[in-house]
Order: structure tokens, then sequence, then C-alpha cells
């Protein structure tokens, strides 16, 4: 009984930028949309927000038809991108704001902002204005009034990406616990995969206003539906190589490198290496394909030494003409 | 050298710009007789104030101020609360067919006739409605022609509001109001500010519209008023430019004080942050 879509369709100007998309989050369950820019992952979030109006179905919550409701009477929480703190207002009452307007009393929206200042390390800052903040600061104002008053579900719309590359990795973190905690269903919009996998309980691959496959990290990235969720989810991506009328994929963690010629192994060159300190991803230039790969982190080659690889037996991923995934591959 | 010649070239603006200020203040403190001695009599007069012991002695000019005062003020007050919305309206809502746009225009191009060919017109409304010779009136009047201008500059500070604002604020619970009111205004204060001190200056200024749509001594305001002391048989240079010092007051005094804001306001979304 927690966030279902039912069918939900949205067109701007005669384009369909979100197409009869279907899908449920549990009560607690983290959710996130992934896609490409335009894939239409925002619209989604925002139509579920109440920001904008679906043409098409039905977006319910904890049961009840809310598709008709105004924002405000939805008793969602969103964390929008560019944060939206309120710039005349101090921290203190930027995060009291949800209360306020709720009418809370003054004492108990005191207590609350208190506490969940608390809860994210905010408390020194209640005074500051959020010109004053860091990006990081900023970031977790705009969490903490979000989960200041309960709401029955968050809403995220690529809140991470103006971090930098550090600060990312552990708000990702903080934000996954908070969530567990919080135990309430989050629907998390991002294009950057590592954070899909990392913080989904369920991904949502979008492509086109469509769902391309909606599983656990662990499927999506095991078990992708098609070539497209093949190529976008993994990083270094995997290859895809068409062969006759199918294509044919494989991680680059499934393929084997040798520098000598073996038997099985395919000759190639080496198009360049990048050490990655705990590992090296080596492009080889193969005929007119190029086959990415993972080697340990003491890899060596220079540019355009020969190498030969094969692909580890049992680890291919099969798609037919259309790119969608053969079951069983013949 | 190029400092030398910047500060000469501001000075020699300056004085300009302030000579003719300078003349009506020491005009509305001299005796009749200083007034037009040659050669003039820049700083050493016998100063005195008898013309605005004449001008506002008598009661009329203060009569005139008081009519200017809640004249700028009503039509600015009117202009504002029928505009803001409006300028809110056009800037956040996409109408069918842009229809948003084309309104906006329509509204422009009231701007866009010479205020004069609307007096005749507008004086055969007002004696229909027995508004002619009131103050009302006239009111209506200034705010229909401030109201242009306050819906093209209140739209641009709007536009320059991320939207997200307002959403933020929606979706944390308030009404589109209460957005409105508690985070978008706010922000826009400086914009608001100057669109207002705008507004008020042109119906503290106007002479035109008052010459002819009031004609009686109870709903008469300042400009007309300084100007009907140009009589038959005299001039009244010192009781006019003592009302006419008094009438500077309150433009520089509201300017002043809303100065930060001015400056902020008319540069605001041609310098980021």
């Amino acid at each position: 009984m927690g966030l279902e879509l039912d069918r939900v369709t949205k067109r701007f100007g005669g384009r369909e930028v979100v197409s009869r998309v279907s899908l449920t989050g549990e009560d607690g369950e983290f959710v996130v949309l992934l896609g490409p820019s335009g894939c239409g992952k925002t619209t989604l979030l925002r139509m579920i927000a109440g920001l904008e109006a679906p043409d098409e179905g039905a977006i319910r919550l904890g049961g009840a038809d809310i598709t008709a409701k105004d924002a405000r009477d939805r008793d969602l929480a969103m964390v929008f991108q560019s944060y939206a703190l309120y710039p005349h207002m101090t921290v203190a009452r930027n995060i009291g704001y949800p209360l306020r307007v709720r009418k809370h009393n003054a004492a108990e929206i005191a207590r609350r902002v208190e506490d969940v200042a608390a809860r994210l390390g905010l408390r020194k800052l209640l005074e500051n204005f959020p010109r004053q903040l860091s990006g990081g600061e900023r970031q977790r104002v705009a969490l903490a009034r979000a989960i200041v008053r309960r709401p029955r579900a968050f809403l995220m719309d690529e809140p991470l990406s103006n971090l930098d590359a550090r600060l990312r990795v552990e708000m990702r973190a903080e934000l996954k616990h908070l969530q567990h905690e919080l135990a309430v269903v989050t629907v998390y919009v991002t294009h950057d995969q590592a954070e899909a996998m990392t913080l989904a309980h369920r991904i949502a691959v979008m492509r086109d206003g469509k769902i391309q496959q909606y599983d656990t990290p662990s499927n999506v990235y095991h078990r992708p539906a098609n070539t497209f969720v093949a190529g976008f989810v993994g990083s270094p991506a995997m290859n895809l190589i068409e062969q006759g009328n199918r294509t044919l994929g494989v991680r680059p963690e499934d393929v084997e490198l040798a520098s000598f010629e073996q038997p099985g192994y395919t000759p190639a060159r080496v198009w360049v290496t990048e050490e990655m300190g705990n590992e090296t991803v080596v492009v080889l230039s193969a005929g007119d394909r190029q086959i990415t790969a993972r080697a340990p982190s003491g890899f060596r080659a220079d540019f355009d030494s020969p190498a030969w690889f094969r692909f580890r037996a049992g680890r291919e991923h099969w798609f037919d003409s259309s790119g969608q995934r053969i079951a069983d591959p013949a | 050298m190029k400092t030398t010649v910047r500060y000469f070239a501001s000075i020699v603006a300056a004085l300009a710009a302030l000579a003719p200020v300078y003349w009506l203040i020491t005009i509305s403190l001299k005796r009749e007789v200083d007034q037009f001695a040659y050669p003039p009599r820049w700083i050493a007069f016998h100063a005195t104030l008898q013309h605005y012991a004449e001008a506002f002695g008598g009661g009329s000019f203060a009569i005139y101020f008081l009519n200017s005062v809640a004249l700028a003020g009503m039509s600015t007050l009117a202009a504002l609360l029928i505009g803001v919305p409006a300028a809110y309206g056009l800037a956040r809502f996409e109408w069918p067919r842009r229809w948003d746009q084309r309104v906006g225009d329509w509204i422009l191009s009231t701007r866009m006739l010479p205020p004069i060919v609307t007096i005749v017109p507008l004086f055969l409304m007002l004696r229909g409605v027995g508004l002619i010779n009131t103050l009302a009136g006239l009111a209506i009047v200034y705010t229909g022609f401030n109201l242009p201008f306050v819906v093209w500059m209140m739209r641009g500070f709007f536009d320059e509001v991320p939207r997200e604002m307002e959403e933020a604020a929606m979706l944390d619970g308030d009404s589109r109001a209460g957005a409105l009111l508690r985070i978008v205004l706010p922000l826009v204060k400086p914009g608001l500010a100057a669109t207002a001190v705008f507004c008020l200056v042109f119906a503290w200024n106007e002479f035109l519209f008052a010459l002819i749509l009031t004609q009686t001594e109870a709903a008469m305001t300042l400009p007309v008023g300084i100007a009907s002391r140009v009589t038959q048989y005299e001039i009244q240079w010192g009781a006019m430019s003592a009302a006419g010092v008094v009438a500077m007051l309150p433009v520089l005094v509201f300017a002043s004080a809303a100065q930060k804001y001015l400056v902020r306001g008319l540069s605001l979304g041609a310098v980021k942050g």
C-alpha cells in the first residue's frame, strides 16, 4: 500500500514524454528512476509531486487516489536539484516552514527543528542564511526541511548532482541510512547509474518516456532486459557486439586478457589503458570494434601493443534484433 | 589626468542638474525686489520665509499638498494591488495558444498612444459617472496609466524568481497565494519598491490630466495649484517656488529611503545574485 502509478501518461505539445508508466513502491522502499536527460524521469516525479497533471492514468498513495489532488494536499516532501531554499529565511525558518504553514505551535516547531538539525549536524548553522552555507550544508538543510514533518513519501530530483565528487559519495551513504531509518517510500531521480545502484531497492530504468526495466539493482545489472539497459547501467559500459541479427553483451569484468597467444583467445591491440588505482580499464581494438576489459591494478601495456582476449564462458548476454533480452541463447 | 577630467565632467553635470534646484530654492527665499535683480544675487540676499507663509498660510497649498499625497498614495496602492497579481499570473501560468504573451503585449500597447488623445473620452466618462473634479476620479485614471508599467516591471521581476521556490513552498503545504506572499514577494521586494517609487513619482508630478479633470480648489493637486499662480495680472514667483520646494521634498525623502532598493531593483536580472 505504498505508492502506485497506473499507466501514467504525459504529453507536451503532442509529444509523449511519459508513456503509460506503471510502477509500485512499497512502504519504506527506495525507488530510483534512472535514465539519460530527457527520458521523462523528472516529469514523472513532478507528476507524483502534483506539480504536473498527468494526461492519463492514476497515481495512488496508501491506496487513495491522489491524481487530482493539489501538491500541498498530497503530504509529500521533495528535495530539489537546486535545493530551493528560501533565501530570505534563516536555516531554522527554512526547516520550520512546512510546520509553520501547517499552523503547528511555536514551541513544537522549535523542538522539531532542533531535533532535525541535531540529526543532520546543522545545529550551529540555524541562524545563518542559505547564502552563507556551503553546497553540502545547503543540501542538508533541504533534507532537513523535507524530513521535519513525517511525509508519506519523499521525492528527490537529482539532489546530489550539485555537490563535488567526494561529498556526493558521503551524502549518498548518509541519505541511504536516513531513508532506512525513516522507512518512508522514496522516489529518487538520477542519471547517475552508480547512485542508482547504491541507493535503490529497485531501479526503474527509463528511456523516451517508457520504463525499460523495473527491478533490483542486482537484476538490472546481471540480467538487463534490453541493450539500452545493458549499455546504460555499469561503468565501464557493457561491450555490445552485433552478431548477425543478434547482439552479444559482455561486461568488461567478464573479458579475460592475456599478453601472449593462447588457445581460444582473440588477438587485438591495446588502444588505451586507464589506471584507476584498484584496477585498470583496458580498451582494446579488435578489427573495427573496441572491447573494454577490466584488469587488475598491476596490468601494464603500451599503446598499440598486442594483447589477446576471450569472453568468460557462461557470462554472455544475448539480445534479439529489437534489442530485447533472449532468455535462452541458442 | 583621466581622473581630473572625470571629476571635472561630473562637476559640470552636477552643476547643470542642480542649478535650477538652487535657483528655485533661492527664489522661494528672496524678497520680490531681489528675485530679478541684475546682476543676479546668487548668495547675498535678504532671506525671508514670507512666500512659504503666503503659500501655505492661506490654506490652499496645504490642501493641494494633501490632495497630492492622497492621490499618489491611492493610485500607487491600487496599481500595485491589481498589477502585481496580474504580473504574477502572466509570469507563471502558460495560457493556451500563447495568450499570456498576447495579453501582455496588449497591456503594454495601452502605453503606446499619446495620453492626450484619451483626455476627451476620459473627461466624458468621468462626467458620466459623476467623478469629474474628484480625487477618486483622478486616482482611477492614474491607476490606469500606471497599471501597464506595474505589470511589465513586476512580470520581469517574477520571471527572475525560480519556479522551484514556489513549488517547494507548495509541497511544504502552502497554497499558491501563500507562496506568493511568504516566498515570492519578499524575494522581489527591491523590484516592488522600485516600481512603487515610479508610480508615486508619476502620480505626484502629473499635470495634464489633473489640470483638465479637476478644476475645483477642493480637488486640485500641487502641480496644478502651482501653475494656477500664473494669473492674468501677475506671476507669483515666490509662492510658486515655495510650493515647488515643498513639492520636491516627499519625492526626495521617498527616493532616498528606497535608494538601496531602487538600484538593486533596476539592475535586477542584469547581474545575477
